[in-house]
């Protein structure tokens, strides 16, 4: 007889989810977390895209810490004198409100209250080292010696999952597998935020750089989201082209970008609250490791769900509607008092009948595009170029706007054969 | 901001007794990239006259340095009973 119906390890987005989804059902589960309080080891960028959590606690988004919701939403290429970039706001995202910044030592706590008020058993402060097994079957969770047992653990570790790996379910990470997320949070009056941005009481900025230009030619991407009273920037740099290119200091990196011309104005005056870093998943599909097997299911950044096609970043939507999925099959396994792998297969069927598995699918190879030379230096060149050219004004005649294009892409080395295939290739993966 | 008083605004909870992540000395001291010393964004590999140095306390828990040594010289744990990083905005 297992002291707990289940054990979550890990108190994130994807934990907390699956902690709140087995105690509303009436499971009998612990919900184990390495920090004290929760959330406060966690860093995201970070927008929390999508409604997941409504399936859970129903009106999340008036008592959940978050800060703003979404209403405009940017991408924007970076060159050393230039941002080229496409602005979307709309009272349609105002209406239907699709993303939120959030700061996750606010958002995990309040995560993991909801999942202890849900009748979850909630332990802070613990770390776990590993799994116990007995004769291939997980049956529970051991620390400093100490055995806890369970019917099922489900591993919600984060982009670092060391539990995971420690008992053999999960490869170490490589370089495909990850990239190294660097972020600053920058307190600035409320009031400064919605003037500097053009924003609405409650409203919020969220943008994704490419960054062509830093030091070292290390291709990266940047993030700015405005919070209520601060505003969270940072880098993205994948560890394989960091390696190529190590000339670099991440922490300098980050201080490249917010040194740009376009984006220390948007900082100025604000007073630097936190530094913080955290790997982060970005090897997609071909990341993902076996989700389940006897006692076991893994969500979350430690399963390796996070998205990135350059436009945008998500995670935490993967994380909720995983541990969701995998508490449902859970349940469900409950019934027939069966958790070997063959029970818990269902949590795979779950996941691929999914928008989690089918955008992990669709989007197989984007990291090819998205860390490409292509990607981070042409079209940033290129279009710094054609913008010149279609508003430079020296009382010479001006040409037709195909011809400037074809002149941009000509200067800038893309009209080669190479360079279309570069085209295609990233028109197919996004 | 210079990474030190960037780093300077943490708060740690520091475990005297337990370093989470160790290195091998042996293997560093041939080592031929350090590339540690470039991907850690806590400062915590660095190089003193051509000696890598490591200092765990520092540490903001990121998980790259396992990643980032190409020759199986660090060895990462989680900290034990919620010493460590601890964000107060994350």
């Amino acid at each position: 007889m297992s002291e707990f119906d289940a054990i979550v390890v890990g108190a994130g987005p994807a934990g907390a989810s699956a902690a709140i989804r087995l105690a509303s059902s009436k499971k009998n589960v612990l919900l184990v977390e390495k920090s004290d309080p929760p959330g406060s080891k966690n860093v995201s960028g970070g927008v929390l895209w999508g409604n997941g959590l409504s399936a859970i606690i129903p009106d999340w988004e008036k008592s959940a810490p978050v800060e703003r919701f979404v209403d405009t939403k940017s991408v924007a290429f970076l060159t050393q004198d230039s941002k080229i970039g496409i602005d979307f706001s709309s009272k349609k995202l105002e209406q239907k409100k699709t993303g939120y910044t959030v700061l996750r030592a606010r958002l995990d706590q309040w995560l993991a209250r909801k999942a202890k008020e849900a009748g979850a058993m909630v332990i802070n402060g613990i770390t776990v080292e590993k799994l116990h097994i007995e004769n291939g079957k997980v049956t529970g969770i051991e620390q400093d010696g100490d055995v806890i047992t369970s019917d099922t653990v489900i591993l919600c570790e984060g982009a670092n999952p060391r539990v995971a790996i420690n008992s053999g379910l999960r490869k170490p990470l490589t370089d495909h597998d990850v990239a190294i997320g660097v972020k600053e949070v920058i307190k600035l009056p409320e009031n400064t935020i919605n003037e500097r941005f053009h924003l609405k009481s409650g409203a919020g900025f969220a943008c994704e750089y490419v960054l062509g230009y830093l030091k070292g030619g290390v291709e990266a991407g940047g993030f700015l989201y405005t919070n209520k009273d601060s505003i969270s920037v940072g880098i993205v740099v994948s560890m394989s082209h960091l390696r190529k290119n190590d000339a670099t200091h991440t922490y300098d990196m980050i201080e490249e970008f917010t040194a740009h011309p376009y984006i220390a104005p948007l900082l100025q005056g604000g007073e630097m609250q936190e530094y913080s870093a955290h790997m982060v998943q970005e090897g997609g599909f071909s990341s993902i490791p076996k989700l389940y097997g006897n006692g076991y299911m893994i969500a979350g950044d430690s399963a390796g769900f996070s998205f990135s096609n350059g436009l945008v970043l998500q995670g935490m939507n993967y994380a909720i509607d995983s541990g969701i999925a995998a508490a449902d099959t859970f349940a469900a396994a409950y019934d027939k008092k069966n958790f070997t792998e063959n029970a818990l297969k269902s949590y795979q069927d779950r996941l691929e009948g999914s928008y989690v598995m089918k955008d992990m699918r669709s989007f197989k190879g984007i990291g090819d595009v998205t860390w490409s030379p292509f990607v981070h230096k042409k079209i940033p060149a290129m279009l710094e170029s054609l913008m010149m050219g279609l508003f430079m004004e020296e009382g010479r005649p001006k040409k037709h706007m195909t011809r400037m294009l074809l002149d941009a892409l000509s200067q800038n080395d893309m009209l080669r054969v190479s360079s279309l295939m570069d085209a295609y290739r990233m028109m197919r993966r996004m | 901001m210079k990474i030190e008083d960037r780093l300077s605004l943490l708060n740690y909870k520091t475990d005297k007794s337990y370093a989470h992540i160790t290195v091998k000395p042996d293997i560093c001291e041939t080592c031929p990239d350090h590339f540690c010393t470039f991907a850690c964004p806590a400062k915590c590999y660095t190089l003193i006259e051509g000696k890598l140095n490591f200092k765990y306390e520092d540490c903001v828990e990121c998980g790259t340095c396992v990643v980032a040594c190409a020759h199986d010289s660090v060895t990462w744990t989680n900290p034990k009973g919620a010493h460590g990083i601890k964000y107060k905005f994350g």
